[in-house]
């Protein structure tokens, strides 16, 4: 597995480097596609990024570290962001995370012991008309209750158990 | 009438024929056909503010673009991260080709190299949306070079934040978009100054939502959008309502209209019949709270009618509470929000964050004293005014109006066992 | 004027520099100490700790007319801002109002010290910066009595975590002020250090490998307000308020750093001082307020257990231990009987008063040969003639300037001028590096300044040999680059002796030299040459009459006695042996032992820089002075006590009672050192920035240099004399015949020299012992990368690991000095590389 080399992301990346005055912009577009493809920010991808834009990893590190949409460290499969900010909160979401972290035997932050889900309470996503709503790797999911929300990890974990077709 | 979420008026606007046929483009042709100058005049007289927050006027912000600089750009702001805020994400949804349309105004009149559209990243499918409504655009001339014939040349480009609130300052956005730690800058320069915009070269920051409006301006005239709302808030806002009430969602209305009827007639009233309003949050996180009383919810939600009522309007996100809540637990929701968001450059929001956290939990979970309370009005106050972007003001803001306008909530956590433990 | 402008503060007018900083006009004019946590004068301001908040006000303006709006008394109105503001982030304007004394203020700075205190540990009792720490004097001043934080609130974190093999990290206590990141990044160029997470959560990390690891690493320690950052070499060592400050310079290269050696007193040295901690001593126009690692790090040979203790005589196959008074009247008897066929080499670090009494003890017996090693650079000559102006500081280079760097690899040479030539180039100098192959300054001339997308630099290179012939040419072969150079406000040329012999480095700097006075670039502050001499002594031994042809002279001509002075032949050049000992007495003065001795008939313990009072000419011919700090290392002399010693009895005068009086009379002989006497070199005056005052809001307290800023001696451009370009020829460039390459000499900052090695902490980053070979080469000889060599040059036969790289050239082997046991060629020399086999592992 690399970044550099891996015709998957050729195009990409010219792409980004193309769209900027300056390398170093592409670092936040970079990264995405480094966890793509560790599915998580490693220090291989850190390294990665760091050669193909001339920056010291130091500097791809602390991007990284500063923003919460890059995992520093190795999730599941499927990455469950639930808001419980204040509005979200309001109609029920705290109560509704507990519920759910409790069915997935997890803490917040955790991942379950399938190795399938990780989640983590996030502020607000921009959904609180809504609420409850959480994303999942990064696609929103709204409306929520427990019911839904058992049907969709029994469909997510399905979906797991599917032989990877390329 | 609406003028921003337009897809909830006309089907498939957010396709680019649909767009042309009503009326798409109209305004930025019209542009086009101005000198850059006259633009900027026509949307200074419009009385057009920022909708990003700070209501600043947007023809004046544009006329501070240094004309002899060889290099400008834009940057659209779509960050939405404030606590309560939904609206850019249902025009860039669903009404796309406006906000581009707007950007591209914005560009035209300051002539700038390059428009950046900043996106929160969890908008990464409207990212992918909006980069093909560009390329649909290039292909018919509005984006690229030599634009509609008439030898101005702009590229739009989306970039991908990755979870950060403080992405949504303007400054902290360009480091952001430069590969940096999003984190304010020192101003001045300003972004409109050289030296303090994106790679040190002037630059236009706006809303989304304050750029969907122009291309109304341009193509209906200045005096169209000053006729709506009031004396100093011209036009209409979308006003995002979530909470205790019936019908939440985006409502876009006039300046001039009041809390009641957004609340109420729009709204649908209290969530529960029986539980009648008790606050709202009418900013977001960062804005002061305010009581629902008769006076409040008869004020028109102009920015200098909430300035009458204490308060600000903000980006209007409207977080409204019913008489269940208890506005320390609010107090603690929101600080949790700014000592999660707080960049950490500045000490006081940095430090004071963190401790207003720790203090909050305490007296919610009954083990503070009325001492702490007084303690972080006191921390809180003195993080107020003294940090280089604004979130350490908005962070210090739940603290100080919940217990100043809500004392008995919180009264009711430090008064020892007896109160506690009923 | 329009270069002041007049400015309140607290209701008293200044007049102060336009364009300044508020925080350094109001320090300098007013003694007003605008409290600061991130600031420093030395970078950017950021705007972070916002402890220097103030009120701040302007003359109001009417907005239709522009005009200054007047109070009834016709004085200004000022308009104040309705926020306090950050003095660090504002440049000072005519007519600003200040005040720094009202409520509103003295609350501000409570606030933030109450705020920054809420996370901190306060162990302040067992902090090394515990005494000079800005966080504890700021909140003796404007802090707040106690804390009003639950103390199982505090946050805590790691207390001690590694940034690197040399600084630790205490994260509980850092403010976050990012100091050190920024000087990595501003100051050196090296952004190792960053921001990690963000709010309450933001630490500094390093992610580089190695880690935190540039020769400048310790300045952060220096810089950070708090005890966040210390030295693995002192933390812990002694509390700052036990220490004596004694000023001295780096004893290691030609910036001549001025350091402040923290002295105690120390049970484990027999109750003598020793160093606990070299520290930067302010001095503006040699190394600002930067060391490099290795003269902080680099001290431990001082007091190596190692030293060389009692003198020593040969009788028979052994040297005997012996005394002072048994040992000084032989000696002078040898030297009498050798009939004048004396000679002296001193090596590059020996003081002037000890080159001084060597060449009265030399001369005065009838010999004329002063040899200084090593015998690889020329070009002091030329220094002397063209070198930079009087008043020359490098840290005004700027805008409009220009540097060219040939023939040597500055980070590993003279670390400091390569930081101070890179920061010129940050202010918009323009900085060429030339040579035959990549070093880390042409990274910087070739990728641009900080921040800056034009790259103000430009990079040549050339075969190896040719460096003289590329400056003498340069208009030929590089029209636009020479065009920049001479066009250029001032100019400043460094050159070095990479891939060169003797002659033609001496050559180069005579190219060099011509090149300055035909564009007129001498005898002006700010223009001249530089060379990049080994040791911290390169200048004064040319102004006192030492010169490498006269080494190779002896070496060639072997005299009947010869003194060696702090010189390592044996370690240094491979032919060593052989022509020592064709001498008939060796008499060997040094602080170690390099296996010399064993050639040796006399074996003299001298001091080390540390233990004695003495000076050296820095690069810049600037002559700094040094004070005794330690306690003596057991019968060692100072060198020229020695030498006045052997002389005495030599019928040569009497010993002189001080190094002082050395000084004294060099300073009547000698023209350079003319008024040159230790008083006139003790001077202090008011530097600008000012730190390490009591205040020390920018560091540690041993900033403060109370040893003297020295004395410039003028170069003959300076002295009013027109300079003529001198009349050369480029020496044939040696050629390396098919199956030859020409083995390169360079030197490496950190390596297994005799005075290096006892400095245990950095061996880590000492390097395996390499040889840069050009890929093409390579490919040639069927060598690829790690492969084992054996490259044998003259005399030398090294074995070493193979680089392979495209960034050298063609023919050309680079191989470090000092890092092998068995010494390399001194200069660059035609021989051949073989690939080895690697040993078979052992087991038989
Ligand atoms: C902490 C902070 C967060 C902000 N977040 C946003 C945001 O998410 N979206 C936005 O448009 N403006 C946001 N702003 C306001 C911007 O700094 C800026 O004023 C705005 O984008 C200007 O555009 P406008 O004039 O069109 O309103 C934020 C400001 C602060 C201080
Ligand atoms: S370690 Fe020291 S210099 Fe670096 S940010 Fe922390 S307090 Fe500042
Ligand atoms: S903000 Fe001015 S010194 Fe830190």
């Amino acid at each position: 597995m690399a970044i550099i080399g891996n015709p998957k992301y050729q195009e990409r990346i010219q792409h980004h480097l193309a769209k900027y005055e300056t390398k170093r912009s592409a670092v936040m577009p970079l990264l995405y596609i480094a966890q793509e493809e560790y599915g998580w920010v490693n220090p291989e991808g850190i390294g990665e990024v760091a050669q193909i834009l001339d920056l010291d990893p130091t500097q791809v590190k602390s991007i990284a570290g500063f923003y919460t949409m890059y995992s520093e460290k190795p999730k599941g499969k499927f990455w469950l962001h639930v808001c419980t900010d204040l509005p979200c909160a309001l109609k029920g979401a705290d109560d509704f995370y507990a519920w759910l972290k409790d069915e997935l035997g997890v803490d917040d932050g955790g991942t379950s012991a399938d190795g399938l889900f990780t989640v983590e309470h996030v502020m607000c996503l921009a959904a609180c008309d809504k609420a409850p709503m959480l994303q999942c790797n990064f696609r929103y999911v709204e409306d929520l209750d427990q019911d839904k929300m058992r049907d969709l990890l029994a469909k997510w974990r399905e979906e797991a158990a599917q032989p990877v077709s390329g | 009438m609406h003028i921003l979420l337009r897809g909830r008026d006309i089907k498939n606007i957010d396709q680019l024929d649909v767009y042309e046929k009503h009326d798409g483009f109209v305004g930025l042709k019209a542009s086009l056909a101005m000198t850059p100058a006259e633009v900027i005049d026509q949307v200074k007289a419009s009385g057009l503010r920022g909708r990003g927050g700070a209501g600043f006027p947007t023809g004046v912000k544009w006329s501070f673009i240094p004309q002899h600089e060889p290099v400008k750009f834009v940057a659209v702001n779509a960050d939405e991260s404030e606590t309560g805020t939904f609206k850019d994400r249902e025009i860039m949804e669903a009404n796309p080709y406006q906000l581009i349309e707007g950007s591209l105004i914005c560009a035209y009149a300051i002539q700038a190299k390059a428009i950046y559209i900043y996106l929160r990243g969890e908008f990464w499918d409207i990212g992918d949306q909006l980069d093909e409504c560009i390329e649909r655009l290039r292909a018919k001339g509005y984006v690229g070079e030599n634009i509609l014939g008439s030898g101005y040349d702009c590229e739009i480009y989306t970039h991908l934040g990755a979870g950060a609130y403080i992405c949504g300052e303007e400054s902290a956005m360009l480091n952001s978009l430069e590969g940096y730690l999003g984190q304010p800058r020192v101003r001045p320069p300003f972004p409109a100054q050289k030296g303090g915009g994106l790679y040190k070269e002037a630059t236009v920051v706006n809303n989304v939502e304050t750029l969907t409006n122009v291309p109304f301006i341009m193509r209906e005239g200045a005096d169209a959008f000053k006729a709506i709302g009031t004396e100093q808030s011209a036009g209409n806002k979308i006003y995002c309502v979530s909470g205790h009430v019936k019908r939440p969602g985006n409502y876009e209305l006039p300046m001039s209209t009041t809390f009641r009827e957004l609340l109420y007639d729009h709204a649908g009233g209290p969530l529960h019949d029986d539980r009648p309003f008790k606050a709202m949050l009418p900013s977001g996180g960062s804005g002061p709270i305010v009581p629902l009383t008769d006076e409040v919810l008869d004020t028109r939600m102009s920015y200098e009618d909430c300035a009458d009522i204490d308060t600000i309007i903000g980006s209007a996100s409207i977080i409204v509470m019913d008489e269940t809540v208890d506005m320390t637990w609010v107090a603690s929701k929101v600080t949790k929000f700014f000592e999660h968001e707080s960049c950490g450059k500045c000490t006081p929001c940095r430090e004071g964050t963190y401790w207003l956290d720790k203090v909050i939990d305490r007296i919610l979970d009954g083990r503070g004293t009325p001492e702490d309370v007084k303690r972080i009005a006191d921390v809180a106050e003195n993080m107020q005014g003294t940090t280089l972007c604004a979130l350490g003001d908005f962070a210090a803001n739940p603290i100080i109006h919940t217990i100043r306008r809500f004392p008995d909530d919180f009264a009711q956590h430090v008064q020892g066992e007896a109160a506690a433990g009923d | 004027m329009s270069d002041t402008v007049t400015i309140n503060i607290d209701g008293n007018e200044y007049q102060v520099a336009a364009g300044s900083n508020l925080v350094d006009a109001a320090k300098w004019h007013a003694g007003n100490d605008i409290p600061v946590f991130c600031y420093h004068p030395k970078m950017e301001p950021v705007g972070m700790c916002r402890m220097c908040l103030v009120e701040l006000g302007t003359p109001a303006r009417d907005r239709a007319t522009g005009e200054v709006m007047r109070n009834e008394d016709g004085t200004p109105q000022i308009r104040y801002f309705p926020k306090l503001q950050t003095a660090c982030t504002t440049i000072v304007s005519d007519g600003m109002h200040i005040k720094t004394n009202t409520q509103e203020v003295i609350d501000a700075r409570n606030d933030v010290l109450e705020f920054l205190l809420t996370s901190h540990p306060l162990d302040c009792p067992i902090c090394d910066k515990g005494g000079e720490c800005p966080l504890q004097n700021l909140t003796m001043r404007h802090g707040p009595q106690a804390s009003r934080m639950y103390f199982d609130d505090k946050l805590h974190l790691k207390k001690h975590y590694p940034l690197g093999d040399l600084i630790f990290l205490d994260q509980e206590r850092c403010i976050q002020c990012a100091r050190c990141i920024r000087f990595q990044d501003e100051i050196v160029g090296d952004d190792v250090l960053a921001f990690h997470e963000r709010g309450r959560r933001l630490q500094i990390i390093t992610d580089s490998d190695p880690g935190f690891d540039s020769y400048f690493s310790g300045n952060t320690t220096d810089i950070c307000p708090v005890g966040a950052l210390t030295t693995a070499d002192f933390r812990f060592g002694a509390r700052p308020w036990e220490l004596t400050e004694v000023p001295s310079i780096s004893p290691w290269d030609a910036a001549g750093e001025n350091i402040s050696l923290s002295m105690r007193l120390d049970r484990d040295f027999g109750g003598k001082a020793l160093i606990k901690r070299v520290m930067p001593r302010q001095n503006e126009w040699v190394n600002e307020i930067w060391i490099s690692d290795k003269t902080r790090f680099g001290h431990h040979f001082t007091r190596s257990d190692e030293r060389l203790q009692k003198p020593q005589a040969r009788s028979g196959a052994h040297l005997q231990a012996s005394t002072w008074s048994e040992i000084l009247p032989k000696l002078a008897g040898v030297l009498q009987a050798a009939n004048g066929d004396i000679a002296a080499i001193a090596g590059s670090s020996v003081a002037n008063e000890d080159l001084w009494e060597l060449r009265q003890l030399v001369e005065g017996l009838g010999g004329s040969r002063l040899g200084s090693w090593m015998p690889t650079h020329g070009g002091a000559d030329q220094v002397a003639r063209a070198g930079v102006g009087l008043g020359t500081n490098l840290g005004e280079l700027g805008k409009g300037d220009a540097i060219l760097v040939i023939a040597c690899d500055l980070e590993e040479e003279v670390p400091l001028w390569r930081l101070r030539l890179k920061n010129a180039q940050d202010r918009g100098a323009y900085l060429v590096v030339a040579n035959a192959r990549h070093t880390r300054l042409e990274d910087f001339a070739t990728q641009g300044a900080r921040n800056d997308k034009v790259v103000a630099g430009d990079a040549i290179r050339y075969a190896s040999g040719d460096a003289a012939a590329v400056m003498h040419s340069l208009g030929d072969a590089h029209p636009d680059i020479a065009k920049r150079l001479r066009d250029a406000e001032n100019l400043v040329i460094v050159t070095g002796a990479e891939g060169l012999s003797l002659d033609e480095s001496g050559a180069l700097a005579k190219a060099a030299a011509n090149f300055l006075i035909e564009t007129n670039h001498v005898g002006r502050p700010n223009n001249g040459l530089l060379v990049a001499l080994p040791g911290a002594n390169g200048m004064g031994q040319h102004y006192l009459g030492f010169t490498p042809k006269a080494t190779l002279d002896i070496i060639a001509n072997p005299p009947k006695v010869l003194i060696v002075a702090q010189a390592e032949p044996l370690d240094d050049d491979p032919a060593a042996s052989s022509w020592l000992s064709q001498i008939e007495t060796v008499i060997y003065a040094n602080l170690f032992d390099d296996g010399s001795a064993a050639l040796a008939d006399f074996v003299l313990p001298i001091q080390s820089f540390a233990e004695r009072d003495g000076s050296f000419v820095n690069g810049e011919r600037r002559v700094q002075r040094f004070y005794t700090a330690q306690g003596p290392v057991g019968d060692a002399l100072p060198a020229w006590k020695l030498f006045g010693n052997i002389a005495q009895p030599a019928g040569l005068g009497r010993v002189k009672p001080s190094a002082a009086a050395v000084m004294l009379e060099i300073s009547q002989h000698v023209n350079a050192f003319d008024g040159m006497r230790y008083k006139a070199l003790g001077k202090v005056e008011r530097q600008f920035p000012d730190v390490g005052g009591r205040d020390q809001y920018y560091g540690g307290t041993a900033y403060n240099n109370t040893g003297g800023l020295g004395l410039q001696i003028p170069a003959t451009a300076d002295r009013g004399k027109k300079l003529n370009p001198l009349k050369m020829k480029t020496p044939e460039a040696m050629q390396a015949a098919e199956g030859e390459v020409l083995v390169m000499p360079i030197t490496r900052l950190y390596n297994r020299q005799r005075n290096f090695r006892p400095s245990l902490l950095i061996e880590p980053r000492i390097v395996e012992p390499f040889a840069i070979v050009n890929s093409e080469d390579a490919a040639n000889l069927g060598i690829i990368q790690g492969d084992l060599l054996e490259i044998s040059a003259g005399e030398s036969q090294v074995r070493l690991r193979a680089d392979v790289s495209d960034d050298i050239a063609v023919g050309a082997v680079a191989v470090p000095r000092h890092l092998t046991d068995a010494p390399i060629p001194m200069c660059a020399t035609v021989g051949a590389i073989n690939k080895r086999a690697e040993a078979v592992a052992s087991g038989d």
